[in-house]
């Protein structure tokens, strides 16, 4: 029988007794990292010593980047470079028949939905041909049968074409994962140029967040990309401008 | 300006016409070059195997040896060897200790970087008719980044044709590093032949680098395969004239 | 002795070496064009190391902070001095919730613990079901890299498993390899009742666990079953959630030369209300299995900066050469060639020091500047001053009479004249097997100062 508060108080002593060890040690110089490049001016002298830690790397851009051409070109830019698919849309209406296509050209039969009221809205105005699921009460098995997952995404990414999924805002955890086909609902107004910016704008509240970067890939072996393994294959962004 | 020699063992015992053509170099760009005898090994053998205190002794005594010369700087056909003594100074405790390595390291140069950066020359007026390719020894390249500097100085050879070796490239280990050559011989050698594998395929009269170590192992190997190639040091091409 | 006889072995491996070679210079290529998309890639190597470096010189206060926050999240934190205890904690836990099958997704820590067989001593099945350890743990062998835990095999080699563990049609397709991984490991995520997953990044500030990924299964791992089992190692804590940033342009580009992995997952507690998604109850074990002692001085201490993305392996001749399990230890190449015999002790690995021909490559592409050469030099010297491993009778004779020839000019020339002599130079037979010797030369560079070149001056 562990007691956790024994190996917990005895892992901080022996954490202490080391530092004080390395502090006291004159060794601490004596041993001190050894530089890695002994020639030239400005080398790696206090290379880790002199940078502040916390700095905030090069210029990320302020609050609310907005929608500007340039963050949108560069995100579905990534995202194609990362294999996922994006389409733009100006208006629930737009986005409700270029969902409908998306699952049509994907031949996705049984869609399942998140809770977030854009996503119901959506969904109900899909036509007939679908089967739509209820994640409330879905069984694992159940889940798994789904073709198609639809969720928003709280934030884009523009550097990295990367989605930003809060477990706060709805949920979209597995939609975003089990099914072989996720659509990504993004509102433009929702970019950030930078995941800097996107760490500072993320809802701490979630106890989730989940950032996703394309479809699900491996290449374990011979390094050769296979996609769509635990995941889906398919990522499709639908990107919401604002109607004017 | 005034140079002191630091030749290296292994230099000075196995590959004496890398030390021969350094000194012929130094000369033709002006310098005058002295070399003390009581120098010997710098220890890096014994450093690189772990026994320190064979390495701690020896560097005190190639310290002395240097302190007692006024030259400007101290210069080596070797890189390996220059990174060692700039490797002298942790290797003391004692602060005086400490202090002395560091003004010895701080007036030690590789060859081709003290002709360089140094003294600004590029053109030693060598001539060596041929096709070269440049292998960047790991200590000089990566403890004291020299890179361009042994290229500048071959550009400028003339007659000589500098190409850069196919992958795994210039930047590739040898598979020498000193006691592993012997401890681990069958992986050294493996590494050793992509080496060679690619030098062959580089279609070159001669492989040339800046330490006679890594020149043993490859020009060993080339030597074994029954290859034409020749393994020859920077300072052998750079003294060669017409 | 193993790691010379292991390495042996894999030198004679034909279809090993050529997987490998491929393998580590396509991950080489891979990382350099991904280095090309960063903005600034030293100034963010010296960010990481320094934030590191901060957090290791108070990592008790640092923990602290990260056990408190993250339960107050709704974690559980328990902590283990060592593997035994860590399995312990997982094992009864397991058995606590009536698990039959635990599903794994990719965790050195958990290879460090042994906890597989930890696991299955209980009667508890272990499931790894990143593709890369679902290969290796279906072959029953163990990861022969950090990143990659199969790159030591051929998609045919991949295909005739496959076909013999789980029935299908032998293939070398790799979608259809990798289709087939993914319906075995659907059955098994259906009927899981536990999760267990390593950790990344653990952030002091909020308490949030980092775990990155490219398949999915880590993400089915922390989400599905009721309760997910993080472990991690104490060196994981980072001080601020803002800290991530720059760890994440390093980790990925290092590890995959991706810009980023297709899935972080973010995790900050367990769900809060019943009907959210995701697990019930999070268990985080800390793990300090000899990392403490590493804080001592700090040669040692850069050790626990590493953030495991397996570059130094890919940039290793040896490592390229003879591949992860020569090195007979969980951590192979380079940092394993560091951080086995500071963990484990220097007895049984006081041969891995010497794993290396010192060209310092693994510490050009560390993203954290782990300097991996300095760490080699200072373990072959612990060897040496602690008689740790083989006797070493001959070395240590050899470098006594080494020094004392070298400290005498006189006496050196004396010897070399004798061995040129005899036209003999030790040792021998390693180095001739395959290379010719360079004879010594018929005069030596101080004779030829003192016959010829010195009087050149003069005139």
């Amino acid at each position: 029988m562990i007691r956790t508060a024994d190996a917990r108080r005895e892992i901080l002593r022996a954490i202490r007794e080391s530092l004080a060890e390395s502090a006291a040690g004159g060794g601490a110089a004596r041993e001190g990292p050894v530089e890695p490049r002994a020639a030239g001016p400005g080398s790696a002298v206090g290379s880790t010593g002199s940078a502040d830690p916390g700095a905030k790397p090069r210029g990320s851009t302020g609050p609310a980047a907005g929608a500007s051409k340039d963050v949108v070109s560069s995100f579905t830019e990534r995202l194609a470079a990362v294999g996922a698919q994006c389409t733009v849309v100006r208006g629930e209406a737009a986005a409700a028949h270029a969902l409908a296509d998306i699952l049509t050209d994907a031949a996705a039969r049984r869609v399942v939905g998140s809770d977030a009221p854009l996503v119901q809205r959506l969904l109900s105005a899909l036509g007939d041909g679908f089967v739509r699921e209820r994640l409330e009460g879905l069984s694992r098995d159940g889940l798994f049968a789904c073709d198609a997952g639809v969720t928003t995404a709280q934030w884009g990414i523009a550097e990295t074409g990367t989605l930003v999924l809060e477990s706060a805002r709805e949920k979209n955890r597995l939609l975003s994962l089990v099914p072989p086909i996720h659509v990504a609902l993004l509102s433009s107004t929702c970019l950030c140029d930078s995941l800097g910016d996107a760490l500072a704008r993320m809802s701490r509240a979630s106890h989730a967040i989940t950032l996703i970067t394309g479809p699900s890939r491996t290449s374990d072996i011979e390094l050769t990309l296979v996609v769509g393994v635990h995941g889906p294959q398919v990522v499709h962004v639908l990107l919401l401008e604002e109607e004017p | 300006m005034r140079v002191s020699l630091f030749v290296t063992c292994l230099a000075d015992q196995l590959w004496p016409a890398a030390a021969v053509g350094a000194v012929a170099v130094l000369r033709r760009v002006g310098c005058a070059v002295e070399f003390d005898e009581r120098q010997t090994c710098c220890g890096q053998p014994a450093f690189n195997t772990g026994y320190r205190p064979e390495a701690c002794s020896l560097a005190r005594r190639l310290i002395e040896i240097f302190e007692s010369s006024s030259a400007d700087a101290i210069v080596s056909p070797s890189g390996s060897c220059t990174a060692m003594l700039h490797h002298y100074e942790p290797l003391f405790e004692d602060a005086g200790w400490r202090a002395r390595a560091h003004a010895v390291a701080e007036r030690t140069h590789e060859l081709s970087a003290f002709l360089v950066n140094r003294l600004g020359v590029e053109d030693v007026g060598a001539s060596f008719p041929g096709r070269l390719t440049w292998h960047d020894a790991c200590h000089g390249l990566r403890d004291l980044g020299i890179k361009e500097e042994p290229r500048r100085l071959l550009r400028r050879v003339r007659g000589a044709e500098l190409v850069e070796l196919p992958p795994p490239g210039a930047e590739t280990c040898c598979g020498f590093g000193g006691t592993f050559a012997v401890k681990y011989p069958e992986i050294s050698v493996a590494i050793l032949d992509e080496k060679v594998d690619a030098i062959e395929r580089a279609g070159v009269d001669a492989v040339v680098s800046g330490d006679a170590s890594c020149l043993m192992q490859i020009g060993g190997r080339l030597s074994r395969r029954g290859s034409s190639v020749r393994a020859l040091h920077l300072a052998e091409v750079l003294a060669s004239t017409p | 002795m193993t790691f010379d006889r292991n390495a042996r072995a894999a030198l004679a491996d034909g279809q090993l070496r050529s997987a490998l070679r491929q393998a580590t210079t396509l991950f080489g290529e891979r990382r350099r064009e991904a280095l090309a998309t960063a903005p600034d890639w030293e100034g963010a190597r010296n960010r990481a190391r320094a934030i590191k470096d901060e957090t290791l010189l108070h990592l008790d206060r640092y923990l602290e902070e990260f056990s408190a926050n993250a339960e107050r999240a709704g974690a559980r934190v328990h902590w283990a001095r060592d593997a035994a205890e860590a399995c312990e904690v997982i094992g009864r836990i397991a058995e606590q919730r009536g698990a039959r099958t635990v599903v794994k997704s990719k965790s050195m820590t958990s290879e460090e613990i042994h906890l597989n067989a930890a696991l299955a001593a209980r009667g508890i099945e272990p499931v790894e079901t990143d593709l890369g350890e679902y290969i290796v743990q279906l072959a029953g062998e163990a990861p022969s890299h950090i990143v990659a835990p199969a790159i030591h095999k051929t998609r045919r080699q991949i295909g005739a498993l496959f076909a013999d563990k789980l029935g299908i049609e032998p293939s070398d397709d790799v979608a259809k390899l990798a289709a087939a991984a993914r319906r075995a490991l659907r059955r098994r995520f259906a009927e899981a009742d536990l999760g267990v997953s390593g950790v990344n990044f653990a952030v002091a500030e909020t308490g949030t666990i980092l775990i990155l990924e490219n398949e999915g299964n880590a993400r089915l791992t922390t989400s599905l079953p009721r309760t997910h089992i993080a472990l991690m190692g104490i060196e994981k804590v980072i001080p601020r959630f803002a800290d991530l940033e720059v760890f994440l342009q390093l980790l990925p580009r290092s590890g995959t030369g991706q810009v980023l992995t297709a899935y972080q997952s973010l995790l900050t507690g367990a769900k809060r209300r019943a009907e959210d998604e995701g697990a019930a109850e999070l268990p985080i074990v800390l793990l300090d299995n000899g990392r403490s002692g590493l804080l001592a001085a700090p040669v040692t201490r850069q050790s626990l900066a590493c953030i495991r993305c397996g570059a130094c392996l890919n940039a290793c001749p040896v490592y390229r050469q003879i591949g992860g399990h020569a090195y007979g230890s969980v951590y192979p190449g380079p940092i394993g060639a560091v951080l086995t015999p500071q963990l484990f002790g220097l007895g049984r690995s006081s041969e891995l020091p010497y794993a290396s021909s010192l060209c310092g490559a693994c510490r050009d592409v560390c993203p954290v500047k782990i300097d991996i050469p300095a760490l080699l030099l200072h373990l072959r010297a612990e060897v040496v001053a602690t008689r740790a491993g083989k006797p070493r009778l001959l070395e240590r004779l050899a470098f006594s009479a080494y020094a004392a020839v070298m400290a005498r000019p006189r006496l050196f020339e004396s010897v070399v004249r004798l061995a040129r002599m005899l036209r003999v130079m030790l040792p021998l037979g390693a180095w001739t097997k395959w290379r010719d010797l360079r004879p010594l030369a018929p005069r030596s560079f101080r004779e030829e100062w003192r016959t010829r070149l010195r009087h050149e001056v003069a005139r």
